[in-house]
């Protein structure tokens, strides 16, 4: 097989020493008769960021909500091929939906905290799966707060209601609340596109302190954030209006971005079109 | 071992995407070689689904239940009478001791009905509609709440407070005014218009808020007056949802009977007269059912019948004209 | 004409229809108050027992029947109506046949005149299922008429609760039930309440749909709710139509500045509920 010389270098031994827990296979997503997604196969390296960036509808928040499910909520969905969670397909008959939300966090565009007090937000993952007692919860809520960095900002309003924290105290409460369910992958879809400059940076430092426990996968529209913060990229398109989003494009980020093997990643990443 | 680009999956330069690679990999992993189709399965809360749709089917028990046992309370009047006697007939002449030796025809009250709904509409209608449009268009900012929370404060009075308040003003006045007993179609109107107002009022009020404001805001940058604004570009915007006001004002009219049952003077005659005392449906099956049993009772149901179909068919036209939109009221 | 003479007539015109409006509204409340009000607030009226032939009387019996059926009505018409509510915005959200069906049922029901109910709960409740004139008679009969009016508001309500915050339930790992019950209902609560509230507005000034079926006289408190009850709003039909009691006006603007007192109190706690609510919700 002919390849090319840096990425086999670099690209590939890296990716040899990590281990993917996380594998797409052949999938394709289709709502009712639209085709969303098409041929998408992929391998996520574990406690790594792997951003997936992309112009808009290309697909990319659907493939994300795939790895957790979601698109279940979506009348009219249905899948083929698989996605390998543990060697496991997550879409075969007897997949414990639930249990594989538990451990696949998610944290979404817009930061939506239940209009609940800062500790209920967080006790909630952990009180749905059957932890009653307090001193238990109490820990959690402090433990994932603080992996959250928001800890010192909430400690004295625990009891106040989330909604009046700002946008960005919001989104790291939004990513406590997924923590607190000890969660092995955090997806999370462009977490910072409602937020300012400053929030989003207080959210990639978190991120890229995170990746050190968990699994991340997330998707942005922001190519320097992908750039900044994720270890792998995958780089999805549509052809046209209509047609089904497919990867283009997987590797380390620092080749992607520098040294893409494909023209329209190129265009993309210089900004050409998009 | 093969070695692999470091473009990993997806397409390459070497073109399409490589399946067989990526199943290399999975191996490898230790995962199973599977290429299967599945259909998401809906999380399994069948045991709740399935009570909420026991509970929620009930209301098309409840809506059967009422059918049947109208028209089945119906059907004695109409198997001994006829139903050319019931429905064709102005002679209301119960006989209490003997009800098969009574009359039974409902026209009168039929006439009595439409007519008043007709007063009701013709008074209420541009009542309602002009508030609607008021509060949408012409009230300042501190007055639009104000309104509407009138409107709705009317929505709230009970019919009775409503017919007192109709008998002991109203009737007299009219009867001052007039030289009449002031009892009558007239009254009933303007008690009935003060009731469809607020029914009138909130569901223009929807339909024209419905309207997107960049078309309202078209017309004024082109130098369209306010007048011109409303009439050429509000109204005809939601006119259908403005008509299904109207209609269900007119259902609200139709079935109103407390009120109407105070000032309309109970007589049992046709009259084409506004001022003269007579009858509609709903006030002859309230004033006669106390006393009433067999056959006269059967009659009288059998005018409940008709205001059932009445509503049933407006409601239907109002689905019609909003095209399954949900009503609320 | 000229458009800005049209113009000018217009808002004279739309002005004065919806003062016309505002007009009859203060008329009709100064007018009830200012003929009942000390009578309403006589504890001597509002606190006594009735006459048949007297003057002289109260009407507490009646507003204990008011309650009593109130709190019935709600009572059998509250589940149904929320679990109506529910299934028809979760569990639905894309429209069947059957889901059509149950929609029209519910306008249908509640566009009915409700003489209609009362014919119904009289033949269904009172003669066939033999409770005859009965506080629960009545109750039935209002259950089935408030139910779709606080179906559709619930509804409403729940439809109106961010599909975010479902979306971030199930990201938790939530399932269905969990994800309405833990998040949905708690924040569309507020709404439901509100709705059920303004329901029982229209409950206690129901009067046709309950005097042939809950009773339109009683002399004692009904305790037993398979008793004859005399809701207050069917009592002030019943006494100005009957006259039988001397004092029957006065009896009359008493109960109704009564009830209006009673029911502009309810509309107005659950405006205020709502709005408490909202602030809450943002403020915390």
């Amino acid at each position: 097989m002919r390849v090319d010389g840096v990425s086999v270098q670099c690209g590939f031994e890296l990716m040899e020493k990590l281990e993917c827990r996380l594998g797409v296979h052949n999938l394709s997503v289709y709502y009712d008769d639209f085709k969303a997604l098409e041929n998408i196969n992929l391998l996520i390296p574990c406690k790594r960021i792997t951003a997936f960036i992309g112009p808009s509808g290309c697909g990319k928040s659907t493939l994300l909500r795939c790895f957790n499910r979601m698109n279940d909520l979506v009348p009219g969905s249905y899948v083929e091929g698989s996605i390998f969670f543990d060697g496991t397909d997550i879409f075969s008959d007897n997949y414990d939906v639930t249990e594989l939300r538990r451990k696949v966090g998610m944290v979404f565009q817009k930061p939506n905290p239940f209009p609940k007090t800062v500790y209920e937000n967080v006790a909630y993952g952990p009180k749905i799966a059957g932890i009653k007692k307090k001193a238990v919860l109490d820990e959690i809520v402090e433990r994932s707060l603080k992996r959250a960095a928001l800890w010192d900002e909430v400690k004295d309003k625990l009891h106040s209601s989330a909604l009046r924290l700002s946008g960005g105290q919001q989104q790291r409460l939004c990513i406590a609340r997924a923590l607190a369910v000890e969660p092995e992958i955090i997806l999370l879809d462009e977490p910072c596109s409602a937020l300012d400059p400053i929030a989003t940076q207080r959210i990639e430092d978190l991120l890229v302190e995170l990746a050190e426990k968990y699994t991340i996968i997330i998707v942005t529209h922001n190519m320097q954030q992908a750039a900044r913060i994720s270890h792998f990229t995958a780089f999805m398109m549509i052809e046209e209006h209509g047609d089904p989003g497919r990867i283009i494009e997987f590797g380390e980020t620092s080749y992607i971005f520098t040294n893409p093997d494909n023209e329209k990643t190129e265009r993309y990443i210089t900004g050409r079109f998009g | 071992m093969h070695r692999r680009s470091g473009r990993l999956f997806g397409e390459n330069r070497l073109g399409a995407p490589d399946p067989h690679l990526f199943l290399y990999d999975l191996r490898e992993m230790g995962i199973s070689r599977s290429v299967r189709l599945s259909r998401i399965v809906k999380t399994p809360d069948n045991f709740v689904k399935c009570a909420l749709f026991i509970c929620s089917s009930l209301t098309v028990f409840f809506v059967f239940l009422v059918i049947v046992f109208i028209l089945s309370s119906s059907v004695p009047a109409l198997k001994e009478l006829g139903f050319k006697n019931v429905f064709f007939s102005t002679k209301w002449s119960p006989n209490v001791s003997a009800p098969l030796k009574g009359n039974y025809g409902i026209l009168a009250f039929l006439n009595g009905t439409i007519l008043t709904t007709i007063g009701a509409l013709i008074l209420g209608a541009p009542l309602g509609v002009g508030t609607a449009v008021f509060i949408d268009e012409y009230a300042p900012v501190w007055l639009k709440g104000l309104v509407f929370r009138g409107v709705e404060i009317i929505a709230g009075i009970p019919s009775v407070v409503i017919g007192w308040f109709g008998l002991t003003l109203l009737v007299p006045m009219i009867a001052e005014i007039t030289n009449t007993s002031g009892y009558g179609m007239f009254a009933a109107s303007l008690v009935l218009a003060l009731m469809v107002v607020p029914t009138i009022t909130t569901l223009s009020f929807e339909a024209l808020q419905a309207v997107p404001e960049d078309i309202h805001d078209a017309s004024v940058a082109l130098g369209a007056t306010r007048w011109q604004t409303v009439s050429r570009v509000l109204l005809p915007a939601s006119l259908r949802g403005i008509a299904a006001a109207v209609i269900l004002g007119m259902c609200r009219a139709i079935g109103e009977t407390m009120a109407v049952q105070m000032v309309i003077g109970n007589a049992r005659q046709l009259t084409f007269n506004p001022l003269t005392r007579t009858s509609t449906l709903t006030t002859r099956i309230v004033t006669d059912m106390g006393e009433s049993h067999g056959v006269f009772r059967s009659a009288l149901f059998a005018q409940g019948l008709v205001l059932l179909i009445f509503s049933a068919v407006l409601i239907i036209i109002v689905r019609a004209a909003l095209k399954g939109r949900a009503l609320s009221q | 004409m000229n458009p800005k003479r049209a113009d000018r007539i217009a808002t004279v015109v739309f002005w004065s229809l919806s003062m016309t409006t505002l007009a009859a509204l203060l008329v009709i409340i100064v007018r009830i108050l200012s003929k009942g009000l000390l009578k309403a607030l006589n504890p001597f009226f509002v606190f006594g027992k009735p006459e048949a032939l007297k003057a002289g009387g109260g009407v507490l019996p009646m507003v204990v029947s008011t309650l009593y059926i109130t709190v019935l009505t709600v009572v059998i018409a509250f589940p149904i109506a929320l679990a109506t509510a529910i299934y028809l915005a979760e569990y639905t959200r894309r429209e069947s046949r059957l889901t059509r069906v149950i929609r029209l049922c519910i306008d249908t029901l509640a566009s009915l005149p409700s003489i209609v109910f009362g014919l119904f709960g009289m033949s269904l409740f009172v003669i066939f299922l033999g409770w005859g004139y009965s506080l629960v008679a009545g109750a039935a009969t209002l259950a089935v008429l408030s139910l779709p009016v606080i179906a559709r508001s619930a509804e409403e309500s729940i439809r109106s609760v961010p599909d975010t915050y479902r979306e971030a339930s199930y990201s938790l790992g939530a399932s269905k039930w969990t994800t309405i019950r833990q998040v949905v209902l708690p924040s569309a609560f507020p709404g439901v309440i509100t709705g059920t509230i303004l329901a029982i507005g229209r409950i206690i000034g129901e009067s046709a749909a309950v005097i042939y079926t809950a009773g339109l006289f009683v002399r004692k408190i009904p305790l037993n709710p398979l008793r004859t009850g005399a809701p207050l709003s069917a009592y002030i039909w019943y006494a100005q139509a009957e006259a039988r009691i001397p004092d029957f006006r006065s009896v009359v603007d008493g109960g109704a500045a009564l009830l209006l007192i009673i029911v502009l109190l309810v509309n107005f706690v659950a405006r205020k509920l709502a709005s408490y609510y909202r602030e809450k919700k943002i403020a915390g």
